[in-house]
């Protein structure tokens, strides 16, 4: 993981607020689907990791890659991706600690999804 | 119909909350699905209204090559439109979903310009799609109708005829048109008193036989039946399908039916029943065409010719082929022909000088008139 992307994209996140015509409510109840399947997956994702599963990690971390990139969550969808390769290659070494990484980055995402007010 | 529904299939929630979104304003609803098996199971239960589905690539559990490819191996799937969902990094995927029969293929994030675009098109394509099958399926429905009334025809007429009749050219024949025909009756001597003394069973399984043999001999020498009226019957020749050797044809389907009729007389007689066949041949212009009124018409011929026919046959005794003077004149060199006498037919004020045919003319005696009708002759 050499360049981090940013973890919140905000011209991402200005162009999904554009698409649905400004519906900020719209916004924020996706964001809110987002939270409750992001921590769902990011469960999925430890649960395998401390399993040393690298099979089983494969599902959670694509779909946490697709949604975080739809909401601009760039750092948290770049992350997932290497988790879902690793995943994809049964690289079971370093995937507890990309895992954590992964972890931090899903706490940093709610916070600044949270600090830009759209999230209810 | 209702407002067209699509499939939305990405495991991603997120994702397929954004499409159903980005769908409803375009008044399309949305069904979603997290995965390929999730999907087909979906449309199985409701293939009929979902009209395009929206298919992730990249999937847990059923990728979208899988799914894509189960619903394209589908009947009854097939023709739904699949538009393949991708991210950037799966651009090259995407084409192999296009040869795999993907309509389209939407690259996240999604630009609802495009998305909407890309759906529409595939809504008008499907459209037209079910269009066409609904086109083609009544076009079949009418063929099949179509065919279904020839062979219904051709249990009434000859089959050229049924074909015929199907025809641009068959409407303006039923229409009604003038030309030369030659008509023959027939009917049984000794029929009402058979009818009289025997069983019904009886009496029916004699005209079963009859006009089973008789419309054999009918449509083997291109005659087409009027109609069959108990022990009666009326054939003419010439029309609708023009024959040149008509008053032939007609003479010899009549001969014929005296040979076959008198075998079936004979198996008759040893039953007690005693009948005889008489005919009655006349040619002439006449009109024909559809006769009757709406909801029963008949493909029939008037004109004195019928008249004639119809006499001579009532005049005939058994085994008697009656034929008028222009009749004769056409068959002369065909068949030998002994002269009954004037008869005095009912409704007409001159007698007719009328021949019975005895047999056909041996091939020396074969020569004069007629050279037409001799060479046919000698060729069969």
């Amino acid at each position: 993981m050499s360049e981090q992307p940013p973890v919140l994209d905000e011209q991402v996140l200005d162009a999904l607020r554009d698409s649905v015509g400004g519906d900020d409510a719209f916004v924020a109840d996706l964001v809110a689907t987002y939270f409750a399947e992001g921590a769902q997956h990011m469960v999925e994702m430890e649960v395998a990791a401390a399993a040393g599963d690298a099979a089983a990690i494969v599902r959670p971390a694509h779909s946490m890659k697709s949604s975080s990139a739809a909401l601009g969550a760039a750092r948290m969808s770049s992350i997932s991706r290497d988790i879902e390769f690793a995943g994809r290659e049964s690289r079971s070494e370093g995937l507890s600690a990309s895992v954590d990484e992964a972890r931090a980055t899903w706490e940093a995402t709610i916070a600044q999804l949270r600090e830009r007010g759209v999230a209810k | 119909m209702s407002e067209p529904v699509a499939l939305v299939v990405d495991d991603s929630a997120v994702n397929r909350m954004l499409l159903a979104r980005h769908l409803a304003a375009m008044g399309i609803s949305a069904r979603e699905a997290g995965d390929g098996r999730a999907a087909l199971a979906a449309l199985q239960m409701s293939s009929d209204d979902v009209a395009v589905v929206l298919l992730d690539v990249m999937m847990p559990e059923m990728d979208g090559y899988e799914t894509l490819a189960a619903i394209k191996s589908d009947e009854s799937l097939r023709q739904l439109p699949v538009i393949m969902i991708s991210g950037v990094d799966e651009l090259e995927s995407v084409a192999r979903c296009i040869e795999l029969g993907a309509a389209d293929y939407l690259s996240k994030p999604f630009d609802p310009v495009i998305l909407a675009a890309r759906v529409r098109a595939s809504l008008a394509d499907k459209r037209l799609r079910d269009l066409e099958a609904a086109h083609a399926a009544a076009q079949a429905e009418l063929l099949q109708t179509i065919e279904r009334q020839k062979a219904e025809l051709s249990r009434f007429l000859s089959p050229q005829v049924a074909a015929l009749v199907s025809t641009p050219e068959g409407e303006q024949l039923l229409a009604g048109h003038r030309r030369q025909a030659t008509a023959v009756f027939s009917d049984l001597r000794g029929f009402t008193a058979f009818s009289d003394s025997a069983e019904p069973e009886e009496v029916l399984g004699v005209l079963r036989e009859y006009h089973a043999a008789m419309g054999e001999l009918i449509v083997e020498h291109g005659g087409t039946l009027e109609h069959f009226a108990g022990d009666g019957m009326m054939v003419f020749f010439n029309d609708p399908v023009l024959q040149e050797d008509h008053v032939e044809r007609a003479v010899r389907m009549a001969m014929a039916m005296r040979e076959r009729f008198a075998i079936l007389a004979a198996g008759w007689s040893k039953l007690g029943f005693e009948l005889g066949l008489g005919i009655g041949i006349a040619t002439g212009y006449a009109t024909l065409g559809r006769i009757g009124f709406e909801g029963r018409y008949d493909y029939g011929m008037v004109g004195t010719a019928v008249i004639v026919a119809s006499r001579l046959s009532s005049a005939a005794e058994a085994d008697q082929i009656l034929l008028n003077p222009r009749t004769h004149a056409a068959v002369e060199a065909l068949v030998v022909a002994e002269p009954v006498g004037e008869l005095q037919l009912k409704g007409f004020a001159r007698p007719i000088p009328a021949v019975n045919v005895v047999g056909y003319k041996s091939p020396g005696e074969r020569v004069d008139s007629a050279p037409q009708l001799a060479t046919t002759a000698a060729d069969s």
